[in-house]
């Protein structure tokens, strides 16, 4: 019997069928590696280990990109044979694996966003997942029937998603954990019961979603227990239970969840009963825009409509037999990896609930209409709303939950008048959630087709481009209240 | 622990450290935050009730008490090693085929049919993750060390504690992670494993495995409950085992979770 430290260097592939050989492209303007003795059809082979004279002397493989199947066979096997800062060129088809990455600084780059597909089956787990490795991108390509997550990115410093797929996966669509310095870009998500992006677990993240629709999902994205110049600009999350969600819970680290910025999307119609979803999911339908228990997160010029529920809502969570108590607000501060090196937390100091409230958020330039519970809401359960430093500032709406708050919690200003008029009591989501749709069965809910989607510009003849230097810097003063589509 | 009377004095209470016993407060300790330690999550939804068990009562069909099964469907007193790797799983990884069980939950003595079991494969207390082995194909065990809680993440209490509604009852069972490196199982299904302390297993069981921790889930919650398990009381509660992963995914998730230190996954 090995230790399982020795079994790195040989990486499990799973049920490798390799690509249509008819669509199979190879481009004559690269300067391919070698042939090898995998020669250069996919086979049906489910062996794990690649040949070693195609795979572990990366000094014979010349310096032009890895290509997948001309090749290699299989992504796993490329990705085995690749070594930091290499190029990985997957040619159309259809690739029923699922990638492990344990090297730095590769990009792995599908030929066609819609063509190169990694289908699970049902049978797989991730589409790929980058464990402990640092730097690495994923650029154009679709997931789909995977029974965890389509691309997901585990204990990394440095990553990036761009022009990526998930679809019909069993817990997320597009996944970083514990991860941070990523960008997540040109993406689109479906057909999730968690959410279509996460990012979770991290302070500070150094992170940016750009530009991604996220849509029948149980949630358009979540976040636990993240933020720290973390950035969701310029996209859409439509038709899912719920739209945009950070959160706070004590279930898993870094808690709580601060310093999200959300600015300039467009949420809409995430009141949709027929998809996958989680508990929370279900608590959560019918709101835009809800921080649940987060903190300090900033939601401006957002374009926000059409919510059975609130359009932005500042909510609290009300955590039962907690993992742990929440941290006092002078430890807020605190980076993830100090969290990390605390001794867990004694059994018999942890409360029997938790109120998470949401904290010192600024909600501003926002426009929301047709929202039915509220365009703008602050509630708790138990503490006194005028409490809790939230304001909000210069937003265009109708109803708000309690009445007139940006006269009550104006921004830079102190709080004054009545919060009890017309106040939000959410205690009854809790019992509205019992009678909800329930969650539907991932692999056969309803979803529209995939749409037409941007392919990546040059995907061909671009150069590698690891994730090194990530996040790139947004311009937030730039981004206008997006208009109706 | 045990008890000792000495020359007449008032009974004294004197701590023994048994080497490879669970260390006293373990399953309390492991408690808390998902995210401290590197882990592999898999879900296995409820496949079966029967009276069978292939560990205590092989080839013997009925011969048990009533039993919940999970992972592996076709689990039953005939089952081999064989014939468990090439049957389906409930799992959402389709390699782990896996047997999990437990006695059935009696309330008020009707079957409580389990909602699913959350599994998770961790280095035990303080251990390093790097220097864990794989369970060999086959091996078998049976843990007895136990405790309930509500939702997935709350404190582990002895009894059952009274669960909100959006918190269910689940029970929680820790796995021996250290092996005599020479039995698949043992005449008591326990003695060829046990538990680590302080980061390092007993001379007697010198190899270190995952620690494996069964959390079942059941629509139990609020008042008025009356358990018991098909075993006999609530202090009879306990899970067994039988590695029929797929072995070479088992190996690689292992070493691609554990051994790299990352933390594949989170229940919710």
């Amino acid at each position: 019997m090995r230790r399982i430290g020795a079994a790195l260097g040989v990486l499990l592939l799973l049920a490798a069928c390799g690509a249509d050989p008819d669509d199979a492209v190879v481009r004559d303007t690269r300067t391919p590696r070698p042939a090898t003795s995998a020669g250069t059809e996919p086979t049906e082979s489910t062996e794990a280990d690649p040949q070693p004279d195609e795979a572990t002397d990366s000094t014979d493989m010349g310096s032009g990109p890895l290509l997948v199947p001309e090749q290699f066979p299989t992504i796993q096997q490329a990705v085995d044979a690749a070594v930091p800062g290499d190029l990985i060129l997957i040619s159309p088809g259809t690739y029923h694996e699922a990638v492990n990455v344990t090297t730095d600084e590769l990009t792995i780059r599908g030929l066609s966003r819609a063509d190169v597909i990694l289908d699970g089956e049902f049978e797989l787990d991730n589409g790929i997942r980058v464990l402990g490795a640092n730097g690495v991108a994923i650029e154009n390509m679709t997931a789909m029937n995977f029974t965890k997550n389509g691309f997901f990115w585990t204990g990394v410093e440095g990553y990036r998603g761009s022009y990526l797929t998930a679809y019909r996966t069993g817990d997320y669509g597009v996944y970083a954990f514990d991860s941070s310095k990523g960008l997540l870009e040109h993406s689109y998500a479906a057909g999730s019961p968690d959410a279509g992006f996460y990012i979770g677990e991290c302070y500070t993240c150094d992170a940016v979603i750009d530009d991604v629709i996220s849509e029948h999902n149980g949630l358009g994205y979540s976040g636990t227990n993240s933020g720290g110049n973390l950035l969701i600009v310029n996209s859409t999350f439509r038709f899912n239970r719920a739209g945009i969600v950070p959160n706070s819970g004590s279930y898993e680290l870094c808690y709580p969840e601060r310093e999200t910025t959300i600015v300039g999307n467009l949420v809409y119609s995430n009141n949709q009963a027929d998809t996958p979803a989680i508990d929370v999911a279900i608590l959560a339908m019918g709101n835009g825009i809800l921080s649940a228990g987060g903190v300090r997160n900033l939601i401006e010029r957002n374009r926000v409509w059409d919510h059975d529920k609130t359009g932005i809502g500042l909510v609290p969570f009300l955590e039962e037999n907690p993992a742990d108590d929440q941290p006092p607000q002078s430890e807020w501060g605190r980076s993830c990896a100090e969290s990390k090196s605390d001794a867990p937390p004694d059994p018999a100091t942890v409360p029997e609930v938790v109120l998470w409230d949401s904290h010192d958020n600024e909600v501003r330039g926002n426009a929301l209409s047709d929202n039915r519970e509220g365009d703008l809401a602050v509630a708790s359960a138990g503490t006194d709303i005028s409490t809790l430093g939230n304001c909000f500032a210069d937003n265009d709406f109708t109803r708000s939950r309690p009445s007139a708050v940006e006269s009550l919690a104006p921004c830079g200003d102190p709080v004054s008048g009545d919060w009890s008029a017309d106040s939000l009591d959410v205690a009854t989501w809790l019992v509205e959630a019992a009678s909800r749709p329930p969650s539907v069965n991932f692999q056969t809910a309803k979803l529209p087709p995939i749409p037409e989607l941007d392919e990546m510009p040059n995907a061909a003849d671009a150069p590698a481009d690891p994730a090194t230097n990530m996040p790139p810097s947004v311009d937030l003063a730039a981004i206008e209240v997006p208009a109706k589509p | 622990m045990i008890s000792a009377c000495a020359d007449g004095s008032d009974e004294q209470v004197i701590e023994v450290e048994v080497p490879g016993a669970a260390p006293p407060g373990l399953i309390e300790s492991l408690g808390g935050p998902q995210g401290r330690v590197p882990q592999l999550v898999v879900e296995c939804f409820f496949s079966h009730s029967s009276f069978d068990d292939p560990i205590v009562y092989p080839g013997d069909p009925g011969a048990s008490h009533l039993h919940h099964f999970f992972g592996n469907h076709s689990t039953d007193a005939n089952s081999t090693y064989e014939s468990l790797i090439a049957a389906d799983t409930t799992c959402n990884d389709q390699q782990d085929t896996a047997a999990y069980w437990t006695p059935a939950l009696l309330d008020d003595g009707r079957e409580v049919e389990p909602t699913k079991a959350v599994i998770y494969y961790r280095p035990g207390l303080d251990v390093d993750p790097a220097a864990i082995e794989v369970y060999p194909p086959g091996m078998a065990m049976i843990s007895r060390l136990t405790a309930w809680t509500c939702g997935s993440a709350g404190t582990r209490e002895q009894e059952p504690p009274e669960c909100p509604s959006n918190r269910s009852l689940h029970l929680v069972v820790v796995f021996p992670d250290c092996w005599n490196g020479k039995d698949l199982d043992s005449i008591d299904h326990t003695v060829h494993v046990a538990y680590s302390g302080g980061g390092t297993c007993p001379d007697s069981h010198p190899r270190l495995l995952p620690q494996l921790t069964l959390t079942i889930e059941y629509p139990i919650s609020g008042s008025g409950h009356d358990l018991s398990l098909s075993s006999g009381d609530l202090s009879t509660a306990h899970a067994d085992f039988i590695n029929s992963w797929n072995q070479e995914k088992l190996e690689a998730d292992l070493g691609l979770c554990l051994a790299r230190n990352v933390v594949c996954g989170v229940s919710r």
